[in-house]
């Protein structure tokens, strides 16, 4: 395995992160070719946490963006400070040169930065999170093209802000619908799944360190079984966790039917899922498994 | 930085139009991003290029999936003769085996003569997509049948993305006074910002009721990745199957996978590749959900060959009635699409009065060319 790669991994496992070595390529490209990274995955396989963790790994700043319908240039890029504006207007208004208080007003000291525009203008990288793109409209995907493939950005009064250091992207999308082919082909792409069995007792023990590993193993195997089932909503990693740290909690050292019956809302989040596991027996879901 | 030699420039090259023709959207940019991973040296390292070239030539999940065979497949030959050069020199010189020149895909290999056949045997031609376009689904080889499958999963994406554009388009209405006037006050009354009212958007409600007996067996599967990816677009998309029992299958079409929800399916459809009682489960489709989906809103589409082997007479009062209750009744018929077809099957007969409008679904082709007619709807 290629020496950098080998340390991000051990980086990123300090910080908590369990990386495996397809998606450390990934991320050590995203840091070395400059281009952004688009994440899929289902919801709570780690696409956020891996953002954050590389902001810690990087000692930098993570700016996040968190999209949702109707998000646009006002809330994600800049936009001008009209009570700041209308102010100077004001105690001005003798000024005869009309085209140099225009040139004042619509000047940087003018404009509210949002998270795009603060990423591309901090003195050193940020680590830029746009979190699930797939819940923004289509015209705001189009806004980020020019940020994804230029790094910079365009303000009509004040012409092309090119970044003063580029931010390392990463984007996530947990597929609710079809991004753009635009949009994909600026971005490096790696599908994020469900951790395997060994990885997924991994984190749950380097995340709770007074664990039983016999628990942790049938906590994993139980949800691992449960995924296999065709659920509404299957639980993520942060659902292992959350139950994980329930069982914790409780003094459990083993599942039974009981305990499934009474914890199982850590694990799912709704209300047919609920009733589905509640008719079953507690071993349906601890036979082994690969 | 490594010097990259010509020869593996090309090699390079001949992969990403191997990956182009197997649905990969991939332009200049991403040749440059490969040759610049490849000057950085992490060729050298089998694992690292690969995992490199699978983030930057995926652009989905379905990429993701098949990258690595693809990978095995074309550079598998690279990695074994870098081996052997390695060993040549530390091993006396021996005698190669036989080899002749063979092109695979614009690049020069040279290869034993026994695996020239296996070899030639893979090289696809320009027309190949035009051809698997046209082919019937049931005259489909086990040869072809992979290829197929992905060519189907880019242009049924393709067109979905056109849907999309198609159904989005022009959303903003007029321009809304009160909350424009609202959005002003913080701005001492500038009305600098518009605010528009949201279109209304139009409800398209339409029902796909797909034939999944023996006798559809070829075409059911294509048919059913059609609709699951129309489901997407159609907010109010019903869909059932049905061979001897009906089945209602949208709650079924929750899964984030195409391949998933299909297993599923093949799960809890218990009448499977049966025998075919169009009018029974139609007269069913009538009784149980017919108050529900069954409106001058509503466009229904029957997939099926139209091979009854229940009641002619009770098919025909259950289209009739659906032609009734609903605004615009489809039959899809695959066998439409052969040479020479005529709707005579006494089943076909009985209902072909009754229909709206009546099309081919046997290759890919007829499917793209339904977009246009489910638009119009």
């Amino acid at each position: 395995m290629n020496k950098e790669i080998k340390a991000l991994i051990k980086d990123f496992y300090e910080h908590d992160y369990i990386l495996n070595e397809e998606l450390a390529t990934s991320v050590f490209l995203l840091k070395n070719l400059e281009k952004p990274l688009l994440l899929e995955g289902n919801p709570g396989v780690g696409k956020t946490m891996l953002a954050k963790t590389l902001a810690k790994h990087l000692g930098t700043k993570l700016i996040r963006l968190q999209c949702y319908e109707g998000l646009d240039v006002s809330t994600t890029i800049y936009e001008w400070n009209y009570q700041k504006q209308l102010l100077h207007i004001k105690l001005f208004e003798s000024e005869k040169d009309k085209i140099a208080l225009e040139n004042q007003i619509f000047g940087m000291d003018y404009v509210l930065q949002r998270p795009l525009l603060q990423s591309i203008r901090a003195e050193k990288p940020v680590v830029l999170l746009i979190d699930e793109i797939d819940r923004a409209d289509e015209e705001f995907e189009a806004y980020l093209l020019e940020l994804l493939s230029d790094f910079q950005i365009s303000i009509p009064e004040l012409g092309t802000i090119r970044a003063t250091s580029k931010p390392l992207v990463i984007l996530t999308s947990n597929r609710t619908r079809e991004l753009s082919d635009a949009l994909r082909r600026r971005c490096l792409y790696h599908w994020v799944d469900f951790p395997s069995k060994a990885k997924e007792i991994d984190i749950i023990t380097k995340k709770l360190p007074n664990i039983d590993e016999v628990l942790a193993t049938q906590v994993v195997t139980f949800i691992h079984n449960l995924r296999k089932s065709s659920l509404n909503k299957p639980p993520g990693i942060a659902e292992s966790l959350d139950w994980a740290k329930t069982l914790l909690l409780l003094n459990v050292d083993n599942i039974t039917d009981e305990i499934v019956h009474n914890t199982i809302g850590s694990v799912l989040k709704h209300k047919d899922d609920v009733e589905f596991v509640r008719n079953k027996s507690v071993q349906e879901f601890l036979y082994p498994i690969d | 930085m490594l010097a990259v030699d010509k020869t593996f420039k090309e090699r390079l090259i001949d992969f990403t139009m191997y990956c182009r023709e197997r649905q990969f959207v991939l332009g200049p940019q991403e040749t440059r991003d490969a040759f610049a991973i490849a000057e950085r040296g992490y060729v050298l390292d089998r694992k690292l290029f690969q995992y490199s070239l699978k983030a930057i030539y995926c652009k989905r999940k379905e990429h993701f999936d098949r990258f690595d065979e693809m990978f095995d497949r074309f550079w598998s030959r690279y990695y074994e003769e870098k081996l052997e050069e390695r060993k040549k020199k530390i091993q006396p010189i021996k005698k190669e085996p036989e080899t002749s020149t063979v092109i695979f895909l614009g690049a020069k290999f040279n290869v034993p003569k026994k695996e020239k056949e296996i070899e030639a045997k893979q090289t696809k031609g320009a027309n190949e997509s035009i051809r698997l376009r046209r082919t019937d689904f049931s005259k489909v080889d086990i040869e072809d049948k992979k290829h197929l499958e992905e060519l189907a999963e880019e242009l049924f994406h393709q067109m979905s993305m056109r849907f999309k554009r198609r159904l989005e388009n022009s959303n903003k209405g007029s321009v809304d006074i009160r909350r424009t006037i609202r959005n002003g006050l913080g701005k001492g009354g500038l009305l600098l910002d518009l605010a528009y009212k949201k279109k209304r958007k139009e409800k398209r409600k339409i029902v796909f009721i797909l034939d999944v007996s023996g006798s559809m067996d070829t075409y059911s599967y294509y048919l059913l990745r059609y609709i699951m990816v129309l489901k997407k677009y159609f907010k109010s998309l019903e869909f059932f199957t049905f061979s001897t029992d009906l089945t209602h299958i949208t709650p079924l079409l929750r899964e984030n996978s195409e391949q998933e929800t299909i297993k599923h399916i093949g799960k809890n459809v218990n009448s499977w590749s049966s025998g075919t009682k169009i009018g029974e489960s139609l007269t069913k489709f009538i009784s149980v959900y017919g108050n529900k989906f069954l409106s001058q809103k509503h466009i229904v589409v029957i997939l099926s060959d139209g091979l009854e082997t229940g009641s002619v007479t009770v098919l025909k009062e259950a289209v009739r009635t659906i032609r009734r209750k609903c605004k615009t009744l489809v039959w899809l018929n695959p066998l439409k699409g052969m040479k020479d077809y005529q709707p005579i099957q006494k089943g076909m007969v009985s209902v072909m009065p009754h229909l709206d409008a009546f099309e081919s679904a046997h290759n890919l082709d007829s499917l793209l060319k339904l977009e246009k007619l489910l638009m119009d709807v």
